[in-house]
């Protein structure tokens, strides 16, 4: 193996201009999509846009792409990054030259990305990314793979040694592999409102965009004159209605198996002496190592059909600043075992096996609050769109809301010992979140007015990635966790990344 | 209780109600009295311009009613901030500050200062007549547990930041 010298400032790989221009180009042409769909239509029609012939036209683009092309390049001769003992140093800038310096120590996390475009001409990208605000994130997006691995080895070498070799040879355990039909199973078992939402706004968003070029074809006319809107067809309208639901639940139900398939393809989680490293992703693969110290909380999550089925997601959370991101340090389709065994390794000495405490009944009221307010608008809504007919809605909002309450308070418990807090959570899904104690980095006890008088309150526990809340507590034991929390806090010599 | 730990450390934890909270400034109640009729007084001109000015009959109409609901949410508004200003409260504690705050919704947050990246004072215009200073404590990550305590005085607040600079950069 070659072995790279990162102590003098060197470039990317030269198949960087390649990726640099392919995401320019891509970017721009994201940006005037619209421009050039109108222009398109509107050269079927009058073969001219703004009085510019098509000829100029495509010059103009060539000239865009030749500009873009250039600044590439620029980039690409300006980008040079380079290994100090402590630091990693980047320079960057055409005309404004940046000069970034991160310490190794600071660096939360490296991951190697590679997307399509990267796939076909074989080179990866290496994102750094530190705890502070956006500018933080540092992205090289060409290198080969032997480079990426080793710069990430020695980005994780506090000490400018050689032992990064001696570990990268350390023996490496594939713990889990998802196959196939465990993904088309969690992708079936996933929340498909979430994914209907999704298909629902783009193509709401995609509609306003067009709205004009849509008119033009006279859409609506032409359904309407498929759905005879005879007074006596009201069949037909429910029977319409019906099939576009129906339509609507499998489209998005395929929608959420692609995504889920697209996105956790050949999962793959490795086992290394102190790290995990996933792997997956079909067009976009990705490839991040998990260190203990950066892990701020744990999220396990299930519901009743993945439940059956013995799936469970497991979620990292760490100080991150891309958003982005951070759906991909998640791990789907984990039986009980492999959760618990991976739980155990990301949070030393978690056992969870702690008497669990449940909320005061009065969260039961918050829920049945939360019910009843949408209840009401429903029950409103349907009385002036419908008249007083529809009070049979109650018959299904009323059950639904016991439901809701009944799961809502069953679910919610926690538990807290010397080093972890567990707060579980959840209506339809079941949600465990797992931190520990010297992670915290703020708590706050919140109560309002009503629950004064009855000696209720909340914990809110925020670490650097989320803030956790443990609901609805007598107030004595909420200010003797508060107490105990912080005091583990202030005690321990223990950083918090 | 159900909370294993707590009889083994119950007595000899500090506790946070034993914590005697202090006060900010009293003269901060001004500088949100003042804050309050300026924003008050934007809106019901706002008000009174689109009478004036917009011959809109639902405005026209509905003018009264619309006044008298802006009159009677600003009193309410109004004194529930003056209420809950006895409610804005702090305490710098050897390893933490605390900072408890408001009537309705009551709450009490504490940052351990090992856990600070850094403080600020800022001055607003406003607070700078009265001689006040708001110190802003950040943490890492979430915004939600960053602290922001309003409404000391200067010298206190300069004292404060001294304090936590010197710990912060002390511990690292």
């Amino acid at each position: 193996m070659e072995i790279a010298d990162f102590s003098q400032p060197v470039r990317q790989s030269s198949k960087g201009i390649i990726i640099i221009f392919g995401f320019k180009t891509f970017r721009f042409f994201k940006k005037f999509f619209v421009l050039f769909i109108a222009f398109g239509l509107s050269l079927t029609k009058k073969k001219s846009f703004l009085n510019l012939t098509p000829t100029t036209i495509l010059l103009i683009i060539i000239g865009v792409l030749v500009i873009i092309l250039v600044i590439a390049i620029l980039k690409y001769l300006n980008f040079k990054f380079h290994l100090s003992k402590d630091d990693f140093h980047l320079a960057t800038g055409i005309l404004n030259k940046d000069n970034t310096i991160i310490p190794k120590s600071k660096i939360q996390n490296v991951y190697i990305k590679q997307n399509f475009l990267q796939q076909l001409i074989n080179v990866v990208s290496l994102n750094i990314e530190t705890a502070g605000d956006n500018k933080s994130e540092i992205e090289i997006s060409a290198l080969d793979k032997v480079t990426a691995l080793q710069l990430k080895e020695e980005l994780f070498n506090k000490s400018h040694t050689d032992n990064g070799k001696v570990d990268a040879i350390e023996e490496k355990n594939v713990f889990f592999q998802v196959s196939p039909k465990r993904l088309i199973l969690e992708g079936i078992s996933q929340n498909h409102l979430k994914s209907f939402a999704i298909i629902a706004s783009f193509t709401f968003g995609l509609y306003y965009e067009f709205k004009e070029y849509l008119k033009e074809f006279r859409l609506r006319e032409r359904i309407e004159s498929v759905v005879d809107l005879n007074n006596e067809s009201l069949f037909n309208i429910i029977v319409i209605n019906l099939i576009v639901v129906v339509f609507g639940l499998l489209f998005s139900l395929l929608f959420s198996v692609i995504k889920t398939l697209v996105a956790n393809f050949n999962l793959e989680v490795i086992e290394n002496q102190k790290t995990i490293e996933i792997n997956k992703g079909l067009f976009n693969k990705v490839s991040l190592s998990l260190t203990p110290s950066r892990i701020q909380n744990l999220v396990v999550k299930t519901n009743r059909i993945k439940q059956y089925f013995g799936l469970h997601t497991l979620s990292v959370k760490q100080a991150m600043v891309n958003v982005k991101q951070r759906k991909n340090f998640t791990i789907v389709a984990l039986d009980k075992q492999q959760v618990d065994y991976l739980a155990s390794k990301l949070l030393e000495g978690y056992a969870g096996a702690v008497n669990r405490c449940k909320p005061h009944s009065y969260y039961k009221r918050i829920l049945g609050l939360h019910m009843f307010i949408p209840a009401i608008i429903f029950n409103v809504l349907a009385f002036f769109i419908f008249g007083k007919d529809m009070w049979w809605i109650n018959l299904i909002v009323i059950p639904l809301s016991v439901l809701y309450v009944y799961f809502g308070y069953k679910k919610a418990y926690y538990k807290i010992d010397d080093a972890f807090v567990t707060i579980g959570s959840g209506v339809i899904d079941t949600t465990i979140n797992i931190l520990e104690t010297h992670k915290i980095q703020a708590i706050k006890l919140k109560q309002t007015i009503f629950q004064k008088r009855r000696g209720i309150t909340s914990v809110i526990i925020s670490t650097a990635s989320k803030a956790v809340t443990i609901p609805y507590i007598k107030e004595k034991e909420a200010k003797s966790i508060y107490d105990f929390l912080l005091f583990k806090v202030e005690s321990s010599q223990k950083d918090w990344m | 209780m159900k909370f294993t730990n707590s009889q083994l450390f119950n007595d000899e934890l500090p506790k946070i109600g034993d914590v005697i909270l202090k006060p900010i400034s009293k003269q901060f109640i001004k500088v949100i009295a003042l804050n309050k009729l300026l924003l008050y007084s934007i809106i019901f001109l706002v008000l009174f311009l689109a009478k004036w000015f917009i011959p809109n009959d639902g405005i026209q109409q509905n003018f009264w009613y619309l006044f008298t609901i802006l009159l009677v949410f600003s009193i309410l508004n109004f004194g529930s901030a003056l209420l809950a200003f006895s409610k804005r409260k702090y305490a710098i504690r050897t390893l933490d500050i605390i900072y408890a705050k408001g009537l309705l919704v009551n709450s009490i947050t504490t940052v351990p200062i090992s856990r600070i990246q850094h403080v600020e004072v800022s001055r607003s215009w406003l607070a700078r007549r009265f001689h006040l200073a708001t110190l802003n404590i950040y943490t890492a990550g979430e915004s939600g547990s960053d602290l922001s305590i309003k409404g000391l005085p200067n010298e206190v607040a300069r004292e404060i930041n001294d304090f936590i600079s010197a710990k912060v950069n002390g511990n690292s």
